[in-house]
């Protein structure tokens, strides 16, 4: 019980986070896509039999399209006139009734999802075109589920932390050596304008190829990973505290990128530039979420599998006995800020790419949830231990807070009360941790 | 014993979050309007916010208020909530003319409805945006060179703007500024020379420096254009401090309460006024109308209104 509780006591609070917004965000759902069109056809059949005149009214999005190409088959399949097909906005859907009403055509039903029902041009059929006479409104039955448990909100839950969880991979080889990165949210911001900046004006803007751009990428993180080893260079060779070095980094980082890029947004990039924050090839999963979980796996293989992870969580313990019994300590701390610095330049890239544009106003502030991050998933802020998973289960706590609270509708200013909250009982959490360690017995205390 | 104490420890944590969680949650049955606002901290965006949701309240619609605070990649999250939520509508005010881009593609792909206001979008997805409802910022910034004008009277003489170039917005108060002052020399009036535009950033600390600055490197400095409030009184300041606030005349924008004080009091000659409520009001009555199936236009702009206290 104890070590469990103290190995995996925040993937357990991440359930029960989960859990909870299930409940709370329980809402009547829509069926949509293809069999929602079914759906929709039984319950005008059900309701108005097949001899009825029925309008179809949908978007032109592809999951409409889908749901009323459904519809349409099913309903003409059971011998239902359907005497309009409307895919667009609301005023197509006006200029059909308006149509029928001149053509002197009556109407039985207005089929519909969801979506299209709501429109008020649809809601107030009956009091605008009385010509019609008495026309309701059918849509598919509603059913029961979590909004948050919803395939597309989950996704976004795992889209939106991508970048921070990047961030948070490099960060907790910093923390894990006793250290700190605060300028990681600005190396965003260099890497972001970078990469613009290089396909803007030498990959030949709109018209860069892709070899061109991922030049440019490559050319941003190989920067901020410079940034990140003088960074290592300052800690290490004139044992600057990484507090001061990484707060300087931080101004003169974001100094660099406002300076190249004017103080304006960089956006002569190639529509295609947003495959990678913006794309989802594989099983509809967002490229980004992709890129994120190899580099976690990575991590942990360099953490658990190799002799550099020992290294790392060696230093962390004690530095000076580490570099006794033959640690290159200076090598592996170098090596430790040109990996965060060079994590936060994919994660300027990843963001590039979402948004694309670059711009120097980007990633303030995301050294300090990168550094959450780490501290809610366990890494002791005094260095030598943690996970580099419990890293990743810490950035999914603070992305589904940050959802739940979105799609509970709590106001933003209290998001960041409820945030700030958080942050302190995962800190005491640690606290309590280390208590329960200190009392429990010697081999329980060598397992984690 | 210290096992008890964690298990607490988390279900307290976890009670914390219900605690943050649980209010505001009548369901929604509601068609949904998603806002987005480039920052709630400015009481411009708190006004046009109230205001949308008290219109759209009076046409069957809920609209749930966020706000980007200037963070182009937030506000891109949000975009996605709404989705997931299946917001019929979504209005922003960007934080980031070009980054809003993607999301107001992604939005439109999902079938939502997205409307700007106050800030307009200025990337290829601008296609994409129903309707742009903003202050008339061009002829809002001819108001202040004809305020201006007037306030130096038949000697003209030499004048500064304090711009901040990043807004688009501003860029447009600042454009039709000069055209009116260019006119107006063309004219044959007294000459008036723009002498110096100087980045303001748009708050007071700046707006206050460069004021400084203009003073000394101009003594005879007979106006001043400022394209907000917080810069005009910043301006202020300064001129106080440098007993130059008798000489130079200071025109500002907004007309936020704090201005209008300031104007009452002749600290600042004149303000063309911008109506938040109304641009709030509007984009709420928009939205009904193109759900009623209405052709709406690509853009609406409210007039300002020149303000000038006791004057």
């Amino acid at each position: 019980m104890r070590r469990f509780l103290s190995d995996y006591g925040m993937a357990l609070v991440l359930l029960l986070l989960g859990i909870y917004y299930s409940v709370v965000t329980f809402a009547l759902q829509d069926p949509s896509g293809a069999s929602g069109g079914e759906q929709l056809a039984r319950e005008v059949l059900a309701r108005l039999g097949p001899s009825a005149r029925v309008l179809l009214v949908t978007r032109d999005t592809r999951e409409d399209i889908a749901f009323a190409d459904a519809a349409r088959k099913h309903l003409e399949a059971a011998g239902v006139q359907l005497v309009g097909d409307v895919r667009g906005r609301p005023y197509d859907a006006r200029a059909e009734l308006e149509r029928l009403v001149a053509a002197g055509g009556k109407l039985d039903a207005i089929a519909a999802n969801q979506v299209t029902g709501s429109w008020a041009v649809l809601r107030h059929v009956s009091t605008r075109f009385p010509q019609l006479g008495e026309v309701p409104v059918v849509t598919p039955p509603r059913y029961w589920w979590p909004n948050f448990l919803k395939a597309d909100n989950l996704r976004n839950i795992a889209d939106q932390i991508v970048i921070i969880a990047i961030l948070a991979a490099g960060m907790t080889f910093v923390v894990i050596t006793g250290g700190i990165d605060l300028s990681v949210g600005s190396l965003i911001a260099l890497s972001a304008v970078t990469a613009t900046l290089l396909i803007r004006d030498v990959a030949g803007a709109e018209a860069a190829t892709t070899g061109g751009m991922i030049g440019a990428c490559l050319a941003a993180v190989a920067l901020c990973g410079l940034c990140g080893l003088f960074s290592g260079a300052m800690v290490t060779f004139f044992q600057v505290p990484a507090f001061i070095v990484t707060l300087a980094m931080m101004l003169v980082a974001r100094g660099l990128a406002s300076e190249v890029s004017n103080g304006a947004s960089i956006y002569q990039v190639p529509a295609s530039f947003l495959w990678l924050g913006g794309g989802a090839d594989l099983f509809s999963v967002p490229n980004g979420v992709v890129l994120m979980i190899v580099l976690y796996i990575a991590a942990d293989v360099v953490m658990t599998r190799m002799t550099l992870g020992r290294y790392i969580y060696a230093i962390g313990g004690n530095a000076e006995a580490a570099r006794l019994s033959g640690v290159p300590v200076r090598r592996v701390l170098l090596l430790v800020y040109a990996l965060s610095g060079g994590l936060a330049g994919v994660g300027g890239v990843v963001m590039a790419s979402r948004l694309r544009s670059g711009a120097p106003t980007y990633g303030l502030m995301y050294e300090l949830y990168a550094i959450a991050a780490v501290v809610v998933g366990g890494t002791s802020l005094s260095g030598g231990e943690g996970k580099i998973f419990g890293t990743l289960i810490g950035a999914f706590i603070i992305a589904v807070i940050k959802n739940g609270m979105n799609l509970t509708g709590v106001t933003p200013f209290r998001q960041e009360v409820v945030f700030g909250v958080v942050l302190l009982g995962a800190v005491l959490l640690d606290r309590l941790k280390g208590r329960l360690r200190l009392r429990a017995k010697p081999q329980a205390s060598k397992s984690s | 014993m210290t096992t008890k104490c964690l298990c607490l420890t988390m279900v307290a944590l976890a009670g914390l979050l219900a605690a943050g969680c649980a209010e505001d949650k009548a369901a929604p049955t509601r068609p949904v309007i998603g806002l987005s606002v480039l920052t709630l901290t400015n009481p411009f965006f708190q006004e046009i916010a109230d205001n949308m949701q008290k219109e759209a309240a009076k046409h069957g619609y809920d609209v749930v208020v966020v706000s980007g605070e200037f963070d182009a990649a937030r506000q891109q999250n949000q975009v996605k909530d709404f989705i997931v939520q299946k917001a019929a509508a979504i209005v922003l005010c960007p934080c980031d003319s070009k980054a809003v881009g993607p999301a107001i593609r992604e939005a439109h792909d999902a079938g939502i409805a997205v409307f700007t206001c106050d800030i307009a979008c200025l990337a290829s997805e601008s296609q994409f945006v129903v309707t742009h409802i903003a202050t008339d910022n061009y002829a809002g910034g001819k108001q202040a060179a004809h305020a201006l004008l007037e306030a130096l009277g038949d000697t003209g003489g030499k004048i500064a703007i304090l711009d901040y170039r990043a807004a688009e917005s501003c860029l447009l108060r600042v454009a039709g500024f000069k055209e009116v002052i260019r006119a107006h020399n063309r004219g044959g009036g007294a000459r008036v020379e723009i002498v110096a535009e100087l980045p303001c950033g748009g708050v007071k600390d700046q707006g206050y420096k460069a004021a400084e600055d203009l003073v000394q490197a101009h003594p005879d400095l007979a106006g001043i254009f400022a394209i907000n409030d917080p810069s005009a009184l910043g301006a202020r300041a300064a001129l106080e401090k440098a007993d130059k606030d008798d000489q130079v005349k200071i025109v500002g924008f907004d007309g936020q309460p704090e201005g209008k004080q300031a104007i009452q009091q002749g600290k600042i000659y004149a303000d063309p006024v911008q109506y938040p409520d109304r641009i709030g009001r509007e984009t709420a009555r928009i939205i009904a109308r193109y759900f009623e199936g209405e052709k709406v236009p690509p853009q609406i702009l409210i007039p300002t209104g020149l303000y000038r206290g006791k004057n």
